[in-house]
């Protein structure tokens, strides 16, 4: 699979959000150092994603303040620079930074904000579709992303959400199949098998995204390849096979 | 310091540029009761951003630590010639969050994100100081196509690269970097937060 690289200007909205991996971003600064535009126009987007951290507001633990105090009495402060250079703290967060000794256990409440976001915007009744479904997914609260090979070729990518029972499984760089076949995902757990959903053809060379719900605590999840008039139940090994 | 070029647009409710932007000057040359002042003022949305991104308490709270040591000690580096303070210190706790996020995946340390506790919505909305500015954002947010939504909220909530949402959303990655600035223009229009 080739992966086409966008002009660097066009980045600068996910360099705004912190959307580039560090390659992508190390490139878009390069970019940006030269580009004056570029630099004016990640400003102005910063000044609209701290608003969006506006939105996000919640209050911290107390105890938070009383333990930075103690912390800025021991941390030296840079000096101002004299020469021009980058104003956000580009800085590494230093190896084995201390860990807060909060006693706040299950007190502490977590991101609310990205459902409230995703859930609330949607279309006013009906069914939800499916990217929102998808975006349900990826913004859940307890969302993990799982990443693995494929035996036979390629990556998958899953983001699940126990809580909710779902997952978003992705794929790129699938061996591709004849059309007799397709790849077929499939939740096992104490049991029969329960199919999970067919993968879609690929494009782009990135396969799905699929959504699978009913997981179980305890199940794990399975890829074979099937014949394309379908099963009920894996008919081949698994060429993927997850502990979720 | 150099005052902004020109007067700030759409300011949240409860906060003031030039009153951030002094108090960080006061904190560059040390001044603790500046630093716990500005604390006051920044901390919700930091602190929400962080644990947004980050999910695992503990871990909220150790990189919210960090991102205001962070801002402690960076604070002279603040220049508002090029931005608000409010955007500086977000970019660093956003940054740091989605930062620590992602070392933490190469590491494979997924059972601690996992073992986040759920969540009592109604309870983190109750305790939202700057209703008015969340809402404001929301309906901003709702002027925006969906696929810029989605590529922009899934970007900055959920930490992802443009890359993960292009895959998860099964849409090319060069249409997802489009759509998050062409989002983010939009956003930003709404919203008055640009200069």
């Amino acid at each position: 699979m080739r992966i086409r690289r966008p002009e660097p200007h066009t980045l600068a909205g996910a360099y705004a959000l912190d959307a580039l991996d560090a390659p992508d971003r190390a490139r878009f600064e390069r970019h940006a150092a030269r580009c004056q535009e570029c630099t004016g126009e990640v400003a102005s987007l910063r000044e609209a994603t701290a608003r969006l951290a506006g939105a996000a507001a919640a209050p911290p633990p107390a105890a938070l303040k009383e333990a930075l105090r103690a912390e800025t009495a021991r941390t030296r402060q840079l000096p101002p620079l004299t020469r021009d250079s980058p104003a956000t703290g580009r800085t590494r967060p230093r190896p084995g930074a201390r860990r807060l000794a909060l006693a706040l256990g299950g007190a502490a409440a977590v991101a609310a904000v990205t459902v409230w976001v995703t859930a609330s915007l949607g279309p006013p009744a009906g069914q939800p579709s499916a990217s929102q479904e998808i975006a349900a997914v990826l913004t859940a609260p307890d969302a993990v992303k799982l990443t693995a090979q494929v035996r036979t070729g390629g990556t998958a990518t899953i983001v699940m959400s126990p809580h909710d029972g779902m997952l978003v499984f992705a794929a790129a760089g699938l061996r591709r199949l004849s059309a007799a076949q397709h790849y077929e995902l499939w939740l096992i757990g104490p049991g029969r098998d329960r199919p999970a959903g067919r993968l879609p053809l690929p494009s782009h060379g990135m396969t799905g995204p699929v959504v699978a719900s009913g997981l179980r605590s305890g199940d794990r999840l399975g890829l074979t390849v099937e014949p394309a008039t379908g099963t009920g139940r894996p008919t081949t090994p698994m060429i993927l096979e997850l502990t979720l | 310091m150099s005052p902004p070029r020109s007067p700030w647009t759409g300011t949240p409710p409860g906060t003031d540029h030039a009153d951030l932007a002094a108090l960080l000057a006061r904190v560059a040359v040390g001044d603790q009761a500046a630093f716990d002042a500005m604390y006051d003022r920044v901390a919700a949305p930091v602190f929400g951003t962080v644990r947004n991104v980050v999910r695992d308490p503990g871990l909220t709270e150790e990189v919210t630590q960090e991102v205001f040591v962070e801002v402690w000690r960076a604070a002279s580096r603040f220049d508002a010639s090029k931005g608000s303070p409010m955007a500086w210190v977000a970019t660093i706790a956003h940054r740091r969050a989605v930062d620590r996020v992602r070392s933490e995946q190469r590491s494979a340390d997924r059972d601690r994100r996992a073992a986040s506790p759920m969540i009592a919505y109604d309870e983190v909305a109750e305790t939202v100081a700057d209703n008015l500015d969340r809402e404001r954002v929301r309906r901003c947010l709702g002027t925006l196509t969906d696929l810029q939504r989605e590529a922009v909220t899934l970007a900055y909530y959920g930490g992802y690269t443009y890359r993960e949402v292009a895959g998860l959303l099964g849409v090319p990655a060069g249409t997802v970097s489009t759509r998050m600035r062409d989002g983010l223009i939009r956003l930003r229009d709404c919203l008055g937060a640009g200069r």
